[in-house]
């Protein structure tokens, strides 16, 4: 073990209800009042506006959605004085540009060009664009704890050294989606937001947006770290919290564990306190049970409403702000405290001189991260592992046109192209007609997935502790099918079952409840390098050697989303999806292969191909080191991904056939999660195909003994697929 | 009353999809939330939405809610009771 790098707050940027800006946002907490105002910035069709927490005076920049004008506000205060660009930017959304897309829907608009903004990848990628980031732009969503997920995924970064600066936040803008969803689960207090009261009745769903330029080097007048975070899922209910806050104590305890301190040393604890029933009575039991004596804590959301994704990160300011200036934020709203929590949280605003903050954020699925942040300097560090990439696969699984791995083999082996959609019967067949039957296509593909791959781990592996899912655009029919109902019954119906299907981590949340997976639970969504993101996620948080993780990457092609949001698929042209799901472990006993993804850069960044061949050691190494090169290249990149694979091939001097394999499996975002399964099972045969390279069949062995998967185009990654 | 039962026996299998149940082995008796079906609290706020735009009934108070949906039979006692009274 070494000793982990410190992770000084370097930068700092907020737009929320409280304001914008630090210096504003402290003076409204030190004012107690709350923002929470009736519904302004969408028109209803019907009925009074419910409560929401918004902000005013927002300039439109068109095309830019809502959620990517408030990153960017947020971001460009977080580096504001900083020369040098983040290598890396991890941000958390739910919403990405929906708002946009809601009201282009109802205009019945068919220009594709138009929704370019919808996935929530574009707003990592806009803000990579925007700073000149030339590393990975990831898109962390993890429902209402996203923010959060995001700081701990940057943490982890930062503290192996592979990473100097890296911009981690959290960002979500008002939307009919969240309005109406969470409305339609009863959830919304009308008159306003009460957390903690006994006659509260529910949440305020607000926006905002929060950043933090985190730096393993020092900056000048250094004031705050993140000590620690720690992560758990639920795995109890799609939307509820387990009632006994089991998640939560989970993930405070974690963090704690990763930060070295004991309960003891936690000054103030901002609580996730949401104000629905459930929440608050689940989140004060974790709290009774883990420290014996209180400190000072409050929920914020009374004053700023609930910004869901963003809300991990406000508070992170908030916990920054405690312990910059002294400064404990009040449980605004709270009337008369509700005896059955067991707290006492704070009425009026404090100082009081506060060393380490303890924040929480929860979220549907299960999904809770808990972060620490303390004084600069102040607490002795925390060790770490030192970054090692490789994962030992013991089982997988993948899903194509054609059906499992077997099928799908058995039709590239014969020359057939395995693009397309397979039946719902043939994808789940075999699962609990019970357990699927809120289930739309996306989700039942997962819990396929993950069935399948742990099920090829052997009788004898135990369960996964902990999950990471890659979707490039989530739960396509879900979020069409509630918007639809939405429209159509004049906002007057919403589904609440299509409301929680709808989050892009409702799949991994399905898998964790499925095998009662405790651990880190994080979805990525990194457009067509969604999987990439979620192999770079599980990278850095696989830490138990012999507890299982299932990664996972699948989307769905929906007859009208795919076309209209997916520029790789052209409108009228058949739609294809699958995905797959590997079963990993730190151990290479009993392994069938080993996967890495050394390298992931944007195709910005300086000489990436020739970096790119640096990261495997130079042409000496990459001349004869594999059998095979799988490229993706999305049919929207084709010009440029067709220069880079030759570039790539050049410089590498690599003689390895080459398969563009999109051709064979069909365009979607988790593309690459297919090619990497199918190389998994070609290096495990000893066999590449011969359909496949336009040949003989070619036999996996000597010095060219590896398989490597590309992604080309906007970004540039290498996953690597080897023998244990 | 049994027609009534009989319509939300059908629903009740459409909109939570209970796609291995059929109408003449749905226990109207039998406890609904939480019961052998594995219909939970989203399930419910799924059936106020059918008893709101199917039967013109708004229900926004759990304690009502809870009893309403104890039993199917209940449900449909529920109904009846509250039903709008219509010209026809």
């Amino acid at each position: 073990m070494l000793t982990a790098k410190p992770v000084y707050i370097s930068g700092a940027g907020i737009i929320s209800p409280l304001g914008c800006g630090l210096a504003e946002t402290e003076k409204a907490l030190r004012g107690n009042l709350s923002a929470i105002t009736p519904l302004r910035i969408f028109p209803l069709l019907q009925g009074e506006p419910l409560p929401v927490g918004q902000i005013d005076g927002l300039q439109e920049q068109a095309p830019l959605p809502r959620t990517h004008l408030l990153a960017g506000i947020a971001a460009r205060q977080a580096v504001k004085g900083c020369c040098t660009p983040p290598e890396a930017i991890i941000i958390g959304t739910t919403t990405g540009g929906i708002l946009t897309t809601e009201q282009l829907l109802r205009e019945a608009r068919q220009d594709k060009l138009l929704y370019r903004y919808h996935g929530l990848n574009t707003v990592a990628g806009y803000l990579a664009q925007e700073l000149h980031c030339p590393g990975p732009a990831i898109a962390v969503s993890t429902a209402c704890s996203s923010g959060a997920v995001a700081i701990a995924l940057g943490l982890k970064m930062l503290r192996c050294g592979q990473y100097e600066s890296v911009l981690v936040g959290g960002v979500d803008s008002l939307c009919r989606l969240t309005y109406f969803g969470f409305h339609s689960l009863q959830l919304v207090d009308r008159s306003g937001c009460r957390p903690l009261d006994e006659d509260r009745q529910g949440m305020a769903v607000a926006e905002g947006a929060a950043m933090l330029l985190l730096t393993t080097s020092r900056p000048e007048n250094a004031r705050t770290e993140i000590l620690g975070a720690g992560l758990s899922c639920d795995a109890y209910h799609p939307a509820a919290p387990h009632p006994e806050g089991r998640g939560a104590f989970m993930a405070m305890q974690a963090a704690l564990a990763d930060a070295g301190l004991s309960p003891e040393n936690i000054d103030y604890l901002n609580l996730h306190g949401t104000g629905t029933r459930e929440n608050d009575l689940a989140e004060s039991k974790a709290v009774g049970r883990l420290f014996t004596h209180l400190p000072p804590l409050s929920s914020i959301k009374g004053a700023s409403g609930h910004s869901l994704a963003a809300a991990g990160a406000v508070e992170a300011m908030v916990s920054m702000l405690a312990v910059r200036c002294g400064l404990l934020p009040a449980n605004t709203g709270l009337q008369k405290i509700d005896p059955a929590l067991g707290l006492e949280p704070i009425r009026d605003p404090l100082e009081r001189d506060t060393r380490a903050v303890l924040s929480n954020s929860f979220g549907f699925g299960g999904n809770n991260g808990s972060i620490i942040i303390g004084a600069a300097d102040s607490f002795s560090r925390s060790a770490t592992r030192p970054a090692y990439p490789d994962l030992a696969v013991h089982g997988y699984s993948c899903l194509t046109g054609a059906g499992d791995m077997h099928a799908s083999m058995e039709k590239i082996v014969a020359g057939e192209t395995v693009a397309g959609r397979a039946s719902l019967d043939t994808i789940a067949g075999n699962l609990p007609p019970r357990l699927i039957r809120r289930l739309k296509r996306l989700p039942q593909m997962t819990l396929a997935l993950a069935a399948a791959a742990h099920a090829a781990s052997g009788t004898d592996c135990p369960k996964p502790g902990s999950v990471f899912m890659g979707t490039g655009w989530g739960a396509l029919s879900e979020t069409y099918d509630f918007l639809t109902r939405l429209n159509e019954s004049k906002e007057q119906f919403p589904s609440p079952t299509d409301f929680v299907g709808s989050v892009h981590n409702g799949p991994a949340s399905q898998v964790a409840i499925m095998f009662g997976a405790t651990g880190a639970n994080i979805t990525t969504s990194g457009g067509d390098y969604s999987f990439e993101q979620a192999l770079l996620a599980a990278q850095l948080m696989v830490d138990e050697p012999a507890k299982p993780a299932l990664i996972l990457g699948a989307d769905e092609g929906h007859d009208i989303f795919s076309p209209l949001l997916d520029s790789s698929v052209h409108p009228g042209a058949a739609l294809a999806d699958g995905g797959a799901a590997f079963c990993v472990t730190r151990q290479a006993k009993g392994a069938r292969c080993r996967i890495a993804m050394p390298f992931y850069q944007s195709c910005a960044a300086d000489d990436v191909l020739a970096a790119l061949v640096a990261s495997f050691g130079g042409p000496a190494r990459t001349a004869s080191r594999w059998a095979l090169i799988l490229a993706g290249i999305p049919a929207s990149m084709s010009t440029l991904g067709q220069e880079q694979l030759a570039s790539f091939i050049a410089l590498a001097k690599s003689s390895a056939p080459v398969v563009d394999y999109r051709k064979t499996i069909g365009e979607f975002a988790a593309g690459s999660a297919v090619a990497a399964a199918l190389g998994a099972s070609m290096l495990e045969t000893g066999i590449v195909p011969g359909s496949l390279i336009g040949g003989e069949n070619l036999a996996i062995s000597g010095q060219n003994n590896r398989i490597l998967v590309l992604g080309l185009g906007e970004y540039v990654t290498a996953m690597e697929l080897s023998h244990r | 009353m049994p027609e009534l039962i009989e319509e939300l026996k059908v629903k009740l299998i459409e909109i939570l999809n209970l796609s291995d149940v059929k109408p003449e082995d749905f226990d109207a008796d039998a406890q609904l939330v939480g019961g052998d079906l594995g219909i939970d609290s989203i399930d419910v706020l799924e059936m106020v939405v059918m008893v709101e735009k199917d039967y013109g009934i708004v229900i926004n108070n759990q304690e009502v809610g809870e009893k309403v949906f104890s039993s199917l039979s209940n449900l449909a006692d529920y109904i009846r009771t509250n039903a709008p009274k219509t010209s026809c």
